[in-house]
């Protein structure tokens, strides 16, 4: 065996000398997703990009620190964080969106066959430990019809910095005054209760193994793996189920920001789903600023990449449970592309 | 009567000896047969030779992390042999020389040091300054882990062959470099191999110092100076996935990682015994 895989890895090692490679890192919010647009884009050109899920946070700072050709964020930059950029490298940052996707309250009740309801206050008020049963009347009143176990309610959190843990806490805000107080908005927060785990599949993870427990996670990671997820009550009064329908009736804003940082959450849509959010690839406007690009062919390839995912790329979406960029995304993106620049020269 | 009572305490000293035998083998004995009742289901023709699928599609391999492993361990034991046989080899046959306290000192200081911290070194010395993650400075890493193990290893081995090999070696006029490399280090040879397969057996197994150095990569590279992906990371990231076949796959690289290290051990112990 160990022969027969040595002889393989030597005749594999001419195959793959060439070619491009782009280093990415941040959110693991899209991760399905950017897993399967870099194996889609490297059958179709030969690029390699190898994208790791260390969490929003992580790839906000792996950016910063010049390590990776690419960042990647469910949470905009903040005005001073785009300011530390532009003060440290002289460059703005260029938030590229990719995907839309919802954040969905996931539990683990086993005997349940329909979803559970939520409305955002019993959301805030269970993350902050104050509802301790799954019997409690406050659920009970929600969910007329369906019998709940007596079960302890059992938190789980992100324990890294997560754009997920900012939809999530940004949402959570702005429906629950004690929330805005006591825990705030953030990549990572001081959660009152609960447990940590590591990254969106960390969450999915110990919320799966857990009976009673309650958490959040991308859409995605629920539907894959069966997990049971709630509908949750827009501000219109509706409860609302996380699908490509209901995000994208969050979406469906009139006043777009050319910079596309905006905020979906607590959609006013009557259909739209609470708590949807873009996610962003980050990258510096003027490449050659990161040392991570060695070459201007390194810089024209992650153009070609990040063009091809906001056009060709986007029939990739919706099979994954993520809505598609809408049109007027799309045209900011195409904006912001051509203004990245190496060198000062173009890239298009 | 007394004769009688002390071979029934003889017994019972050998029962506990036995007992306490059996406890210890007891864990061990168990992680090998649980890690190859999970694991061994999960190796097949895919895993050795397919890249990762992305989360949620069944299927895909190990291969980039499966490659990954012999080029970082490598890599790592050519650094971290070299630096810590000659700090044993210097201890041990220099003791009067003014650098062996400070060594000492380092030695115990750094075989104490938590892992993940040698790979916050590396990320500092070797990932800031070229700009980027690569399989060179988990490398460092895992060495810098080595290096330590391998020092005391080589001195402890070195001190107990007798000194009468040296004086016959400079009796006959040979200069002490030569002793060493031609006497005291071919004698010693087989607790020294010991001692390089217990670095790397230790540093095989950890996926904290890979994190920010290593870092991983979902493509197969063979390329020393990006990032590259190894079996502790990959075990690390899918065990605490929600995915089955992730799990399923993350035993089937312990699984591997244990059979990888016994052959390794047994080859090596073949290789000194001839």
């Amino acid at each position: 065996m160990l022969r027969r895989f040595f002889w393989l890895v030597f005749l594999l090692v001419p195959a793959l000398a060439a070619g491009v490679t782009l280093n990415g890192a941040g959110a693991t919010f899209p991760y399905p997703l950017y897993a399967k647009y870099f194996s889609a884009y490297h059958k179709l050109t030969g690029v390699r990009v190898n994208y790791q899920s260390i969490g929003s946070g992580g790839g906000i700072r792996q950016l910063y620190a010049q390590t990776v050709h690419f960042g990647a964020s469910d949470a905009p930059l903040t005005d001073e964080q785009v300011e530390a950029f532009e003060r440290k490298f002289g460059t703005a940052v260029v938030h590229v969106p990719t995907a839309l996707g919802a954040v969905v309250p996931i539990y683990n009740l086993p005997g349940l066959s329909t979803p559970l309801r939520f409305s955002g206050p019993l959301l805030a008020d269970l993350f902050l430990g104050k509802v301790k049963k799954w019997n409690d009347p406050r659920i009970a009143e929600l969910n007329p019809g369906v019998k709940l176990p007596p079960f302890p309610v059992t938190v789980v959190h992100r324990s890294d910095g997560s754009g997920t843990t900012y939809v999530w806490t940004e949402y959570l805000a702005k429906v629950s005054q004690e929330w805005r107080d006591r825990v705030g908005v953030g990549k990572s927060v001081s959660w009152p209760t609960g447990l940590g785990g590591k990254g969106n599949e960390g969450v999915a993870g110990l919320v799966r193994q857990t009976p009673g427990a309650i958490g959040y996670a991308e859409l995605v990671y629920a539907v894959q793996n069966k997990i049971a997820y709630g509908a949750v009550q827009n501000r219109a009064g509706k409860f609302v189920l996380a699908d490509l329908a209901t995000v994208k009736a969050a979406a469906a804003i009139d006043d777009f920001p050319t910079d596309t940082r905006v905020s979906l959450t607590d959609t006013p849509a009557l259909d739209g789903y609470p708590v949807a959010s873009f996610t962003w690839i980050l990258v510096y406007r003027d490449l050659d600023k990161n040392r991570a690009f060695k070459s201007k062919a390194e810089a024209k390839a992650l153009f070609d990449l990040l063009w091809w995912i906001v056009h060709d790329g986007q029939k990739l979406n919706e099979a994954l449970h993520y809505a598609a960029l809408p049109e007027v995304a799309v045209r900011a993106s195409e904006a912001n592309l051509r203004a990245l620049r190496y060198r000062g020269e173009p890239l298009e | 009567m007394n004769l009688r009572r002390r071979y029934l305490r003889d017994r019972i000293m050998v029962a506990f000896v036995y007992l306490g035998t059996l406890v210890v083998l007891l864990p061990l004995g168990f992680i090998l047969v649980h890690v190859f009742l999970s694991g061994v289901g999960a190796l097949n023709w895919d895993f050795f030779t397919k890249p990762p699928a992305p989360p949620g599609e069944p299927g895909g391999g190990m291969l980039p992390a499966i490659v990954g492993t012999f080029v970082i361990d490598l890599m790592a034991l050519a650094m971290g042999g070299a630096l810590g046989l000659g700090g044993g080899v210097l201890m041990a046959e220099y003791p009067e020389h003014p650098l062996n306290r400070p060594l000492r000192l380092v030695a115990n200081v750094l075989g104490g040091v938590p892992a993940i911290l040698m790979g916050l070194f590396a990320f500092v010395v070797v990932v800031l300054p070229m700009g980027g993650f690569s399989a060179f400075s988990g490398s460092v890493a895992l060495a810098v882990l080595m290096i330590p193990i391998i020092m005391r290893a080589t001195e402890e081995v070195l001190r107990m062959l007798p000194w009468e090999l040296r004086e016959a070696g400079l009796a006959l006029g040979l200069p002490r470099w030569r002793v060493t490399l031609s006497l005291v280090l071919p004698a010693a040879k087989g607790g020294i191999v010991t001692g390089l397969l217990l670095a790397l057996a230790r540093a095989a197994g950890e996926a904290a110092p890979l994190l920010f150095t290593a870092f991983g990569n979902s493509f197969l590279s063979f390329d020393p100076l990006g990032p590259m992906d190894s079996l502790p990371l990959k075990i690390y990231v899918y065990a605490i996935s929600p995915y089955e076949d992730w799990i399923r796959q993350a035993w089937g690289a312990a699984l591997l990682l244990v059979l990888l290290l016994m052959v390794t051990n047994y080859l090596a112990r073949r290789a000194v015994r001839r």
